[in-house]
């Protein structure tokens, strides 16, 4: 009675859908937070070599700049406390970032393709898919924790810190998770939702930062998932009350999904969507047009996300490089640590615009992946159709995102040297401009590789074009960790990227990169011209 | 300019071990509405992706006017086209999309654009996110009709339109012939066919079954005969291509002719036939004559 056995259980088989929709991608999440996590705490006994090393890093907790940008580095004189300090926001960000996008994706998103319509005629409810959806996303957060709290022990810390900073990293990504659910109740279609979610998670970190960093203002830190863990203090004081006010708080919001749900329609929202404005023909006249109208909105975004963290970075670069250049020593720990030459402003800011490849890399590829998404759902077809080649097509898309990454690029030097200029610190504005412009090769890298898999191997948009900016990042992080041959570290980008403004550019490992970039992006649009749209 | 509208030649298209379109020879003529004919699955979509050059022929070409398929910057200023599931841009609305269409496109008559808005009644104001299927439809087939473009490939147009959307699309392909624009118009809707197309291409998995006109097809297939006859029984049983043949009263017979009917007519004569009436199959019946059986697979 195989049919009667299948009917009986549409939840499971929604359950199953859930989980095929965020399976790759969440186990990739997983597996990075618990092998980033490893790979640190198996660094401690080399960072801590130095006798002296302990006592300084202690030291670097009395600045209230490093406790704004790397958290409060408490513990650091243990291989977890200092595993927590290195990498525990990195991870909890990762996660909460994917828990939010995973989550709209397979709720909002869904059901705002049209897709849920025929799930829903069936006998499951709207709260019963969206539990499911919700719960799939929730599961891997938890796997998550296992993943970090195994690797902690693994690593030879003591299992109640592990355990602690584990939780608290799984339910932050349970509290992400649930917050994206319910922002997707709220709005009727997915970017608004996306964005809000986003947006919790960005205050809240700048909750903990503020809390961190100004003791007048610690109590912020309760009211953020980052505060909390933190404040739950692994390691150290292992504090359960501040991870089960995150579990109060991911358990609050969860419950007002279903309430929130009952009240609207499915394809609605809590709040409806305008019925009609006028038309707003600004850039419509040409392809090219076209691809700047659409990269303005996200550009705002992502502008004033990294905008808000290099202003954060100019405000306290004074601050943090007068401490590092009175304690010499600290300066070596900080170097041990990752961040070399942050006696200086110039050289502060120089190591941190390298990081400024990585979110606008990111941005790179994201927005090629929007672009194969428009090819995938037929949004690009009526375009296609017109007398525009591909190479115009695809070209217009990538110069586009191109100017945008520039753009994104200099708010970030012009926001640390508003920064800089603000506390009183030096930093000339050419430098800090040269010094972000620097890093551009290294997003046209991840930009070409991008438009690559785009001609070749488009769903692989997302994994190939994160590979130069971020995957060559954690590459470096990784082989710097465990002592790799040269040659392994330089594979990444970033070994070539010199430390403008502290030190002129590379000029032949920009020109090399530039090469690269041209190479990668000919071969895409080749690749581009002669494939089938995707239907 | 050649008087060939749309040829394909030897168009052959394989997915991996499926061949979703085999050895397709095509030529559409200068002027002409097109139906293209064939059940889900048939491969109607696939020859459209290929004339249009979305998708590459695994062998054989395609051409629009001569020009290749291929080129699509030269091609495509020869043609409008509206596909079969129209996706839209989810926040712009429908003017926005009508002025892109329009600013990228062959070349649009404004003034007709506006006034295929208005028979069409769509609100262009609104969100296309807030659009229904037939909604999203209007837009793409008044985008389409609005242009100049020698050509119209519509690929299902109608499937989301209600009864009176459908009168205005058939008024809007009659103006295009009207112009001279020549119409392909993909379809399983037989009586949108029967009522705009003047060839006929009937399509089943992936081979072309006919080409022919709309008189010409009917006459392929079985009309329908009715008579009434005074003498003796005619001896239709043995007449080549005389089938089906029921007595539905007395002096009254029923059956279906394939073929030339003089055959029929002479083994009639003997009869004493006082009433005689041939009816013509509708497309519809055409149509079950080609897939009834096989189900189009």
């Amino acid at each position: 009675m195989t049919s009667v056995a299948v009917a009986g259980r549409p939840g499971r088989a929604v359950s199953q859908l859930a989980i095929r929709q965020i399976r790759r991608g969440g186990l990739i999440v997983a597996v990075l937070a618990g092998g980033m996590t490893a790979i640190v705490a198996a660094t401690f006994d080399q960072v801590m070599a130095d006798p002296a090393a302990a006592g300084s890093l202690q030291a670097l907790a009395s600045n209230p700049a490093i406790r704004t940008l790397f958290g409060d580095p408490i513990g650091l004189d243990t291989a977890g406390g200092f595993t927590v300090w290195r990498v525990g926001t990195v991870t909890t960000v990762l996660l909460g970032a994917w828990a939010i996008l995973a989550t709209t994706r397979t709720t909002r998103g869904e059901e705002e393709g049209g897709r849920w319509d025929l799930l829903l005629s069936g006998r499951i409810t709207l709260t019963g898919a969206l539990a499911r959806h919700l719960a799939a996303v929730m599961a891997i957060a938890v796997a998550t924790a296992v993943g970090i709290t195994g690797a902690l022990i693994a690593s030879g810390t003591p299992a109640p810190g592990a355990l602690i900073h584990g939780m608290g990293t799984g339910l932050a990504g349970l509290f992400f998770g649930a917050t994206a659910a319910l922002a997707a109740q709220i709005f009727p279609t997915r970017t608004p939702a996306t964005g809000t979610a986003v947006a919790v998670l960005a205050v809240t970190l700048l909750a903990r930062m503020i809390g961190d960093g100004v003791p007048a203002l610690g109590w912020l830190r309760w009211l953020s998932p980052f505060g909390l863990m933190a404040l739950s203090e692994p390691y150290v004081h292992n504090r359960a009350v501040p991870l089960l006010v995150l579990l109060a708080a991911a358990a609050t919001v969860t419950v007002a999904v279903p309430l929130a749900a009952a009240r609207r329609d499915v394809r609605g929202g809590l709040v409806a969507p305008p019925t009609g404005r006028p038309a707003r023909l600004r850039l419509l006249d040409n392809v090219e047009a076209f691809a700047i109208r659409r990269v303005l909105r996200p550009l705002t975004g992502w502008a004033l996300g990294i905008g808000a963290y290099f202003l954060l970075i100019g405000l306290t670069a004074t601050s943090v490089t007068e401490f590092l250049a009175g304690n010499p020593a600290l300066a070596g720990q900080a170097a041990e640590a990752g961040f070399a030459d942050l006696g200086s402003v110039a050289g502060f800011a120089a190591t941190l615009f390298a990081l400024l490849a990585m979110p606008v890399g990111g941005f790179a590829t994201v927005r090629l992946s929007a672009f194969v998404a428009a090819e995938t759902d037929q949004r690009l077809a009526l375009l296609a159709a017109q007398p525009i080649s591909r190479a115009r097509l695809l070209g217009a898309e990538t110069a586009a995102t191109a100017a945008a990454a520039v753009l994104l690029i200099s708010v970030a030097g012009l926001t640390t040297w508003a920064g800089v200029a603000l506390t009183g610190g030096h930093l000339a504005l050419t430098a800090a401009l040269h010094g972000v412009w620097n890093t551009f090769p290294v997003v046209l890298l991840s930009l070409g590789a991008a438009v690559l898999a785009t001609g070749w191997a488009p769903r692989w948009t997302g994994v190939l074009g994160a590979l130069p900016a971020i995957g060559g990042f954690l590459l470096l992080v990784i082989a710097d960790s465990v002592a790799a041959p040269a040659w392994v570290k330089s594979l990444s980008p970033y070994s070539h990227l010199a430390p403008v403004p502290l030190a002129g550019a590379d000029w032949a490992a920009t020109a090399v990169m530039l090469a690269l970039t041209a190479v990668l992006t000919v071969a895409g649009l080749a690749g581009y011209r002669q494939r089938d749209l995707r239907s | 300019m050649t008087d060939i509208a749309l040829r394909a030649v030897h168009l052959t298209k394989r997915y991996g071990r499926l061949t979703a379109l085999d050895d397709l020879n095509l030529d559409v003529i200068r002027g002409e509405v097109f139906g293209f004919l064939g059940p889900n699955g048939a491969g109607k979509s696939t020859t459209i992706r290929l004339l249009l050059g979305l998708a590459r022929p695994s062998s054989g070409h395609a051409e629009v006017f001569g020009v290749a398929a291929a080129d699509v910057t030269r091609a495509h200023r020869l043609l409008a086209y509206v596909p079969a599931d129209v996706a839209l841009w989810p926040h712009m609305t429908g003017a926005e999309i009508l002025h892109l269409q329009a600013r990228t496109g062959p070349g649009t008559d404004l003034a007709y654009r506006d006034e295929l808005v208005d028979r069409f009644e769509l609100d262009p104001s609104k969100p296309a996110r807030t659009y229904s299927t037939g909604n999203r439809q209007k837009v793409a087939l008044i985008a389409a009709f609005a242009t100049r473009a020698p050509l119209l490939v519509l690929d299902e147009p109608t499937s989301g339109l209600d009864p009176l959307m459908e009168r205005e699309f058939r008024t809007a392909v009659r103006s295009a012939r009207d112009r001279g624009q020549t119409v392909f118009l993909s379809s399983h809707q037989l009586a949108e066919v029967e009522a705009v197309c003047d060839r006929v291409a009937i399509l089943r998995a992936g081979h072309l079954a006919d080409v022919a006109t709309m008189s010409g097809l009917r006459a392929l297939h079985r009309s329908e005969v009715t008579v009434s006859y005074t003498g003796p029984a005619p001896a239709l049983a043995v007449v080549p291509g005389v089938e089906a043949i029921t007595e539905t009263g007395e002096g009254q017979l029923r059956f279906t002719l394939t073929g030339p009917p003089a055959p029929a007519l002479r083994s009639l004569a003997a009869a004493g036939v006082t009433a005689l009436a041939v009816r013509e199959p509708s497309l519809e019946e055409v149509f079950l004559d080609y897939y009834g059986t096989e189900n189009g697979r």
